[in-house]
C-alpha cells in the first residue's frame, strides 16, 4: 500500500492544471504513472469514493477530486454512509 | 502600543459560496459580526495585518510539510478557490515585517519555515475578504500545520504566540491580527455535518472568562474527538491567545451552521 503515492496522484489532478488536462485525456495512463496497488489503482480509476476513503485519503484531498467530476453533495456523502 | 486590533473567526468556506443556504438569521449574525470587525479595524488605522491561518494542500504537500510557515513575500494571490465567490486578486504583502516575525522566532527558539511564494486558499482570503475587503493592507501570513498530523501541539502553538506578541509590542508599525479558522466540524469526512455546540461553547467560554492557560492543555486527540479534523485549526486562536494574555475577548458571534457544516465564531480582542 502506498497512500503517499495515491495521495500525491490526486494531489497533483486537484492543483495542476496541466496534470489534471493529463488525467482528463487519459485516466488509465496518468494513474498508470504513480506506484500503486491495484487495489489504489482501480478505486482511482473507478472513483470508488468509499475505497479511497477506506484507503486514507485525506477528506480535504478527496472531497475536491470529487468535485472535479462533478460529484454533488448527497452522493458524496452517500458514498461515505456508515464510516468512521 | 504596537498591536492595535485583533479577533479570530471561523473561514466555514460557506459563508460566502453557499451563504443563501444557510438560515438567514444564522447568516446574517455571522457576516454582519464580520463586518463590525471590519469597522472596528478601520478604526484603528493598520499598517499591516498578521495572519495566523491554515491551508488545506494549497501550498504545501506530504513530501514537505512545514509545521509553521511565515509568508516573506511582496504579494500574495488569492482565493485558489474558483467557488469561493471571492473575486482572484493579489494582495500585498510586507517582506520586511516578515523577516523581521522570523529572525525574532528563530532567536526565540522557534525554527520556523519561510515562504517568499504563497497562495491563500479560503483560510486566509475570507478573512481578508470582510476585514479589508480593499485589500489595501499589507498581510503577513502565518500557516500553521492543522492539516495532517503530526501538527503543533497547543501548548507551542500558545508559546509561539507569546513569543510573537512580545515582538509585535515593539513593533513601530501599527499591527493588527487575525486568527482564522475553527471551531468543530469534520470537512469532508463520514461525519460531515457535525457539529459539537458544548466543545466550542466551552472553548469560547474559556477564552472569554476562564483561565486562558487551559487553552494549552488541549490535546490533540481531545481535539480530534470532540471537534472533528477542522478542529484542529482553533490552534490559531489559541496562537494568538497566547499573544495577548491580559486582552479581554468577547463573542460577537457563534452560531452552529449545519448548511456550512461548522460551528462558527467570531471574536474582538481589546486592550485593556
Amino acid at each position: 500500500m502506498s497512500l503517499y503515492e495515491l495521495q500525491k496522484l490526486i494531489y497533483h489532478v486537484n492543483r495542476d492544471e496541466t496534470q489534471r488536462e493529463r488525467y482528463r485525456h487519459d485516466p488509465a495512463a496518468f494513474i498508470s504513472g504513480y506506484d500503486l496497488t491495484e487495489r489504489e489503482a482501480s478505486a482511482a480509476l473507478d472513483l470508488d469514493i468509499r475505497t479511497l476513503y477506506m484507503l486514507g485519503v485525506h477528506s480535504l484531498l478527496l472531497r475536491p477530486f470529487t468535485l472535479i467530476h462533478k460529484v454533488p453533495n448527497e452522493d458524496y456523502a452517500k458514498a461515505l454512509a456508515g464510516l468512521d | 502600543m504596537s498591536i492595535v486590533f485583533a479577533c479570530a473567526a471561523s473561514h466555514a468556506p460557506g459563508i460566502t459560496a453557499w451563504t443563501e443556504a444557510a438560515p438567514k438569521e444564522q447568516a446574517d449574525k455571522i457576516i454582519g459580526s464580520y463586518h463590525r470587525l471590519q469597522g472596528m479595524l478601520d478604526a484603528t488605522r493598520p499598517d499591516v495585518l498578521l495572519a495566523i491561518s491554515v491551508e488545506h494542500w494549497a501550498n504545501f504537500f506530504l513530501n514537505h510539510m512545514p509545521t509553521f510557515c511565515i509568508g516573506r513575500a511582496d504579494h500574495y494571490y488569492g482565493p485558489v478557490e474558483e467557488w469561493l465567490r471571492i473575486a482572484k486578486r493579489r494582495i500585498p504583502g510586507d517582506a520586511q515585517l516578515s523577516a523581521q516575525l522570523l529572525d525574532h522566532c528563530l532567536e526565540s527558539g522557534f525554527d520556523l519555515s519561510y515562504s517568499d511564494e504563497l497562495l491563500f486558499d479560503h483560510a486566509t482570503m475570507l478573512p481578508i475578504h470582510f476585514l479589508t475587503p480593499r485589500m489595501e493592507i499589507p498581510v503577513v501570513p502565518l500557516i500553521l500545520n492543522t492539516l495532517t498530523p503530526p501538527m503543533p501541539s497547543p501548548k507551542r502553538c500558545h508559546t509561539l504566540g507569546r513569543v510573537l506578541g512580545a515582538a509585535l509590542e515593539k513593533e513601530s508599525k501599527r499591527v493588527a491580527i487575525v486568527a482564522t479558522g475553527g471551531l468543530s466540524h469534520w470537512p469532508g469526512e463520514a461525519k460531515h455535518g457535525k457539529i459539537n455546540i458544548p466543545f466550542d461553547k466551552r472553548f469560547l467560554d474559556i477564552l472569554t472568562t476562564g483561565d486562558r492557560s487551559q487553552l494549552a492543555q488541549y490535546t490533540h486527540e481531545e481535539i480530534s474527538r470532540e471537534a472533528g479534523s477542522g478542529g484542529h485549526e482553533i490552534r490559531t486562536w489559541i496562537t494568538l491567545a497566547g499573544a495577548l494574555p491580559d486582552w479581554k475577548a468577547t463573542v460577537l458571534a457563534y452560531e452552529p451552521v449545519v448548511p456550512w457544516a461548522t460551528g462558527c465564531g467570531v471574536v474582538a480582542f481589546s486592550r485593556p
